[in-house]
Parts: C-alpha cells; structure tokens; sequence
C-alpha cells in the first residue's frame, strides 16, 4: 500500500488521452521517470465501466495523489460533507495517501440555495476569509482522519475587499489551519505577472516544512500583464528558473507535471518530465556536495 | 453572512448572469471578463459535448441561451463534473414551452454517458444458465426505456411529426462498449415483467400471454426462446440466477 513516502520524484496529471500510452510503454525505459500520478477524484469516483478498470489499472502500478477541484474550501455555502465522505472511501478503496484542494471556492449560493460553479474562484484576502477557510481545512482533516495539503491558486481578479497580499493570506490559512502545502510553482508565476508582484520574494516567504509536492504546467499569455493557468503550453523558462529557485532553496521535492489541454503525444511530455527529473538529481547532487 | 461572502455571492451571481447582475466595484471589467468566459465556457463545453443532436436542432443561438438560462438560474447540486450533463437534464424539465420531444432526445442522448460510467455490480449467476426455468439476467449496466418518439431517428433534418412509442434497451457490454438495440413492444414488454417482478423467463412468458389474451402461448414461448437467444448472442443477457 503506498504512502506520502512513494510520492517522490516527478509525476504526471493523468488525463484520459495519456492513459493508453503509458499502458503501452509501461515496460519501457522512456516513462521510467514517472514516478507518480495525479488525478482529480471529481472525474473517478463512482465511475463503473472503462474508468473503473483504467483506474485499477493505475492502483497496481503507481502511487495515485488525489488533487480535488470542487470541495470549495472557500465557498460561502456548506462544506459537502457526503462527498467528503465518499472522497474518504474512494482514497481508501483505491490505496490513495493523499489528497490536497485548491485555495479557491467553486460553489456559490443564489436565491437561498447552494450550487457549484465548476472552476476554481478567488477567496478575497481578508482575516474574515482566513479562519473561516482554515476551519474548514480542519473540519476536513479531521473528518478524512488525514492531512491535506492546499495549492496556491492562479487568479485574475484581485478583490478590493483584500485587506493582505497574497502570501500573507496564504501562510495565515497553513499556520491557522495548520495543513501541508501544495505548491503551484507557474501559479506563482501567473499571478505575480497578473498583480505585479515579485514571485521570488513570495517564493521565500514560503514554509518549506510544508511543502509536499509542487506542480508545474505552461500558461497562455494574453497581454503583457495577463496570463491565463491554462495548463495547454510547454513550460516556459522563467518558470523553469522559478522551479530551480525553489528547489535551490528548500530542496528538490516531487513534482507533477500538469497538462490539461492541448495535450501532445506522451513522447513530447517526457521531454518536461525528464527536465524534472534532471534538475531534482542536479540539486540533489549539490546537496550532497555541499554536506 | 460574512462580509467575503457577500463579495463572493456577487462575483458568482455577475458570472452566472453578467445582463442582470453588475459586477462588484471597483474590478476591470476587462479582467471579469476572463472568469465570464472561463467559467461559462467549461459548463458550455461538457453539456454540448453530451447532447449534440439537440444542440444541431435547436441550432447554436437558441442552444447556447438554453445553457446560459442552465448555469444563470440551476444551481447543480453535484460535484462531480461527469454529472454536469445529468443536472441540465434535470433544468430541462423545469424549462416551460420545451418540446416533449427535446426533452426525451436530451434523455436519450445523456443515456449513453450514464450507460458508460454505471457501476459495476456483481451478480452470482448460475452456472449453468436456465432462462426459461430461473430469472434471465441483462447485464447489470442497462437501462430499459420506452419514449413517446423515435428519439434515435431524431435530427434537424428528421423532427418527429407525431408520437411513435420506442422501446430501447441500451447495456454496457464486456468490453466497456454501450450498445443499443431496438426493441418491438412485446420484447420491451417481457424484459420488463422480468425486471420488475424477478419473474423467471416461463412466468414472465405466461403473463405475457395473459396480459395479451393470446391463443397460442407455445407461439409465445417459442417467441420468447428466441429472443433470448437473440439478447444472449448481444451479451445484454449474461446468465440466469435461481428463484
């Protein structure tokens, strides 16, 4: 049964394209640096048929990480305490070690009734917002019995109720709720071009000690100053240089490649995974050298 | 509320429905519009994934409002995101002057996608299966449906001109394939004795032949065997389990 410890090295997003390839190259030594594999329990759970055996097919051979989009941490209607429930069987039915959410919200209530929005929205920035999320985390790592983690979100529209930045309010939900960190080194990026900040000053401020893996994934530039989390691109290279900061700072931690649309033929993905994996062994050699 | 909430009830409330509801102060439009687009674009994409006959007869103006009226009044009460398709058909029965016919098409065409994605449940079947002596058993992804129209033959080309009551059973095969087959009224009729009432194949005959007053039950049996046969070499019979 696998645990956090298996989550190492690099991983991949598993999308349903993406699964016949790496059933066919299983036994090849080209996917050999995928060590692990990510999907969203909101696209598996309850599924019989083709999903229901694609999936067991992955229980067997990889270290599965559950990374959720609509338990809307943040949403202004009640935390869904069913689906929680079922995210619990689902982990354990399928030996999943761990499950980690968006700080955002995705569900809203009009005319007096809870809906989900399906997409992941701005939490604004203020003390309020701080200790109702945080509760909310708690609630959930108390009901699933485990630690989650929480990603650091992409966003657009900075609300003009904030009352703090960014890393503030993001270090004040992981100490008040104290819950691991899931951390989206290209959301970093997108958001410190969107709102003009200086992503290696936010990077610094993070709690390393938290951190329990990283994603990295390509954007779409709109404007100058407006990038959109798109998940379609190649990585870019001054996200490249943000992950090398990163692991120069806390250490090379596993890290998942995200790719969500126009996904390309598994060969071309290797070609991130593989730079993954190069620049973990890199760091890891200095380390060594330097102890 | 808190007052984040009402921030965040008012930045849904603009993305659901930007024509009735302003955006909240004092943030660019221009950077509203990303979530506008965004948001209304994924719930867009995975409903006109499922129900593309529809969304060909409706055509793309009056489709692409029906969605909009979908995601600005029906709060979807499912997280999980292969059920998005579910919650429209749900919002398609509470839309006033929507043709029967679209109604049921939508049923039909999301049928495929339930069919797909139903659980695996495990029947103990006999070994040796008797389907005339012990219940016949479809596959346990089915679904049995009788429609006022023949949705399957529905197209912009081809809109039904009048009631025509169609029976179909749609079953997921062992290899994860959703099938559909056509069903005359007696077959619909028989499948369903069996389903409802656990009857074996024999009973479900007898009341058949009773319901229909028909002189010749061994006309009926025979009737019956063949069937089966039929549903058997189409894998949406797999076996038979004792009474």
């Amino acid at each position: 049964m696998p645990t956090l410890d298996d989550i190492k090295g690099v991983g991949l997003g598993l999308k349903r394209e993406l699964i016949p390839q790496i059933q066919r190259l299983f036994h090849d030594p080209s996917i050999g640096n995928i060590n692990f594999v990510e999907i969203a329990p909101e696209n598996w759970m309850g599924a019989g048929g083709k999903a229901a055996a694609d999936l067991a097919w992955f229980v067997e051979r990889f270290p599965i990480v559950c990374h959720g989009l609509c338990l809307s941490l943040g949403g202004p209607d009640p935390l869904n305490i069913d689906f929680l429930k079922q995210v619990k069987q689902f982990l354990a039915q399928n030996k999943i070690p761990l499950y980690t959410e968006h700080l955002s919200f995705c569900s809203d209530i009009q005319q007096g009734k809870p809906g989900y929005m399906y997409d992941l929205l701005p939490i604004p920035f203020t003390e309020e917002a701080v200790k109702y999320v945080a509760q909310r985390i708690r609630q959930t790592q108390d009901l699933l019995g485990q630690r989650i983690a929480i990603e650091n979100t992409s966003y657009y529209v900075s609300a003009p109720i904030s009352t703090m930045d960014e890393i503030t309010f993001l270090n004040a939900v992981l100490s008040e709720a104290d819950c691991d960190l899931h951390l989206d080194i290209n959301n970093i990026y997108v958001n410190s071009i969107n709102f003009n900040f200086d992503a290696e000053d936010f990077l610094k401020q993070l709690p390393s000690e938290r951190i329990v893996y990283s994603h990295v994934a390509g954007h779409l530039q709109l404007a100058s100053n407006l990038l959109v989390d798109t998940h379609g691109e190649n990585i870019i290279d001054l996200v490249w240089a943000l992950l090398n900061q990163a692991y120069a700072r806390f250490g090379p931690f596993p890290t998942l490649l995200e790719r969500d649309i126009n996904i390309p033929p598994l060969p071309e993905l290797l070609f991130e995974i593989d730079k993954i994996a190069a620049l973990q062994a890199q760091h890891k050699m200095k380390k060594a050298q330097a102890a | 509320m808190l007052d984040f909430q009402r921030y965040q009830i008012a930045f849904t409330a603009h993305i659901r429905d930007p024509n009735a509801n302003k955006k909240p102060a004092k943030i660019a439009y221009s950077r509203m519009a990303i979530y506008r687009e965004i948001v209304f674009n994924n719930i867009f994409g995975s409903v006109s994934a499922c129900f593309p006959v529809c969304k060909n007869v409706l055509g793309a103006r009056a489709w692409r409002k029906l969605v909009r009226q979908f995601f600005s009044n029906y709060q979807a009460n499912s997280p999980i995101f292969r059920e998005i398709p579910q919650q429209f058909l749900q919002f398609l029965t509470t839309v006033e002057n929507l043709a029967l016919f679209l109604q049921q098409l939508a049923h039909y065409e999301w049928v495929e996608l339930a069919v797909s994605a139903q659980q695996n449940t495990f029947i103990n079947l006999s070994k040796k299966p008797d389907l005339l002596n012990e219940i016949p058993k479809l596959t346990p992804a089915h679904q049995l449906l009788a429609y006022d129209y023949a949705v399957h033959k529905i197209s912009k080309r081809h809109l039904p001109k009048m009631i025509e009551s169609t029976y179909l059973l749609v079953f997921r095969n062992a290899e994860n394939q959703v099938k559909f087959i056509e069903l005359n009224a007696m077959t619909f009729q028989l499948l369903n004795l069996i389903e409802k009432n656990n009857l074996t194949g024999k009973q479900a005959l007898s009341k058949l032949v009773e319901e229909m007053k028909h002189p010749d039950s061994d006309a009926i049996i025979r009737f019956g065997v063949e069937i089966f046969a039929d549903l058997v070499h189409q894998q949406a019979i797999i076996g038979s389990t004792k009474i």
